[in-house]
């Protein structure tokens, strides 16, 4: 055997390529092992669902039809199964910063910063693969609640998958960016609780964002979970409370966004 | 190119704490060079410097022929390092964390997988190639780390304090691999506080203390700074004799029991040279031996303190703030 031999490194391109995929790899086989976070994205949105849902869902039924005409022809349960779904992959996605803060409490991100692969590969690679795990919880929810509310249109269901993995995206994008910005991962919950949850409810999953009071209705159109949202319950059931091309705009707008503040806030950390 | 590291006036400072004041040396290729001080010294300021980890505040260092602080990214396709802490990822196998890092080196796949292989073996790992790593050892787990940091086949490997926080069983093994990677002529950049590492395993040791390097060269170099080897000397006859024909050699002095003893400057070179001495006094001697300066007697000609006393220091003062964190 040799250990000093002549090893050749592969082209700029196909070294990106692989750097990037191998975090994917990397992140998507840890969530894989790690049952316990699969279990954590699944229960808060199905508590939300079922008894927070099932709750309303039966006292919105004792108003008759009025009820309906609120949440655009729908039942509350209707209205709550495409929001809930997304819920699942930004709350998924988002857990994306609480593996990197857990990748520095345990060494490993040092030994990423000192690689010399491109860093805005790894890190789109990891966002990526975190997306994917969240995009998992996404699709079992979306299983469940299309039971749940006797939904079958498999064009739509595909769409709102895409849009969990956009939301997941999204979300570990923004995960990311807050955890460069901390130092230890205890505080990452107290964010969830400030950040997270003002976040989700503003953004139309529980609530028509259409009949808020100003300033709600301005900051729920500010809030980048609104429109993908938005779009998925258009997907399901043709309702939707802005115009679809600002929910189109918005949601890929935002993800352009939060990535790239990603990407510059990774490329910039010190490694000691 | 002989030298893999040349490292010129690196400083680094910390508000008004200059933890490196302006050190440099050179490494050659195929040597173990060890960077020997007590805790504090700025072993691991430097090593961070030479491995792009911690910027220089002034002064430069050539890493595998570029500079580590214009070209980082060049010495960082050419080095291994193996950190102080453990960096590996608890939740992947031993074979996965070596695809994972020879991939993001940019190796192919290929390469990657057959060096994984060889390299587990090299360190004694084959068996635990698809064990998680948050089941091995502290042991197994730094023997797992200097093989992945050998992945990429790097010009140089750094090690810092491999050894410490370890049992004594992994200490030898972790050695081992070290003399074996000494023998496959890897460059090796280690720094430690215990002397008999740095002993036992480098070529050349630089010992550091308060961010300066006091003094450089081989282990026996270093030794020989300190002046005096002392043989001892048992015999049977006239001491008089004896000690007068000796103290040509150097300084002479009588034990109780028969025994002389003689401080010298190389005492294996002189030793037959001796016996040939004494051949014409008329003593019959019984044995010889002798012994050597330690690198501690070094530390403690070159600074004035022990490094044993300084290690002690340093201990209690950590205590200390421990303690008064936790108030």
């Amino acid at each position: 055997m040799a250990l000093v031999e002549q090893v050749e490194r592969v082209g700029k391109a196909r070294w990106w390529l692989q750097a990037f995929l191998v975090m994917v790899y990397r992140q998507t086989i840890r969530f894989l092992r790690a049952r316990s976070r699969m279990f954590n994205a699944l229960v808060m949105p199905l508590v939300w669902f079922t008894f927070f849902g099932l709750g309303w869902s039966s006292t919105f039924d004792r108003l008759g039809p009025i009820a309906k005409t609120l949440f655009g022809g729908l039942n509350y349960l209707e209205y709550l199964a495409p929001g809930i779904v997304l819920m699942s992959a930004f709350v998924g996605g988002f857990a994306s910063g609480l593996t990197l803060l857990f990748d520095r409490e345990f060494g490993y991100l040092k030994e990423l910063l000192v690689a010399p692969a491109s860093r805005t590969a790894t890190i789109l690679g990891r966002m990526l693969g975190d997306s994917l795990a969240a995009t998992l919880q996404a699709v079992i929810m979306l299983a469940v609640l299309a039971v749940a509310v006797g939904y079958t249109n498999p064009v739509a269901l595909s769409i709102v998958v895409l849009l969990a993995l956009v939301t997941a995206f999204m979300a570990s994008a923004i995960g990311t960016t807050i955890a460069l910005m901390m130092s230890s991962p205890e505080g990452f919950h107290g964010i969830v609780n400030l950040v997270i949850m003002p976040l989700i409810f503003l953004s139309g999953i529980f609530y028509p964002i259409k009949t808020l009071q100003q300033p709600l209705a301005i900051l729920a159109v500010l809030d980048p979970l609104t429109h993908p949202v938005q779009l998925a319950r258009w997907a399901m059931y043709n309702v939707v409370e802005e115009p679809v091309t600002l929910a189109i705009t918005g949601t890929l707008a935002y993800t352009i966004l939060f990535t790239t503040t990603a990407i510059a806030k990774y490329g910039r950390t010190y490694i000691a | 190119m002989v030298d893999v590291i040349v490292a010129e006036n690196l400083v680094k400072r910390y508000g008004d704490f200059e933890a490196v004041k302006g050190v440099s040396f050179r490494v050659r290729r195929g040597e173990v060079y060890g960077f020997l001080g007590p805790n504090g010294a700025g072993k691991t300021t430097t090593l961070g410097m030479l491995t792009t980890v911690i910027k220089p505040t002034s002064g430069d260092a050539l890493v595998a022929g570029y500079s580590v602080s214009r070209e980082p990214w060049k010495v960082r396709e050419r080095i291994g390092v193996v950190f102080q802490e453990p960096t590996v990822d608890r939740e992947l196998t031993a074979m996965e964390n070596l695809l994972v890092h020879g991939l993001i080196h940019g190796l192919s796949r290929r390469d990657v997988e057959r060096r994984a292989r060889e390299l587990l073996e090299f360190v004694g790992l084959e068996k635990f190639a698809r064990m998680q790593v948050k089941r091995f050892s502290g042991g197994m787990v730094r023997r797992l780390e200097i093989a992945r940091a050998l992945i990429n086949v790097p010009e140089v490997l750094f090690l810092d304090e491999p050894t410490t926080g370890l049992d004594p069983q992994s200490r030898a093994k972790v050695w081992d691999v070290i003399r074996a990677l000494k023998r496959e002529g890897v460059t090796v950049f280690l720094t430690t506080h215990y002397m008999d590492e740095a002993e036992k395993l480098c070529d050349r040791i630089a010992i550091i203390d308060r961010g300066v390097i006091v003094a450089e060269g081989s282990p026996e170099e270093l030794k020989k700074m300190v002046g005096s080897d002392l043989v001892y000397i048992e015999f049977e006859g006239d001491p008089a004799r004896l000690t007068a024909r000796l103290s040509e050699y150097g300084e002479a002095r009588l034990l109780r029991n028969n025994t002389l003893v003689l401080k010298v400057r190389d005492a294996p070179s002189l030793l037959p040279e001796l016996l040939k001495a004494v051949e014409g006094v008329g003593v019959r001697v019984k044995s010889v031996r002798y012994s050597r300066p330690s690198l501690d007697d070094v530390f403690l000609h070159l600074t004035g303190r022990s490094l044993r006393d300084v290690e002690a220091d340093w201990r209690e003062a950590l205590r200390m703030r421990i303690r008064a964190r936790m108030r």
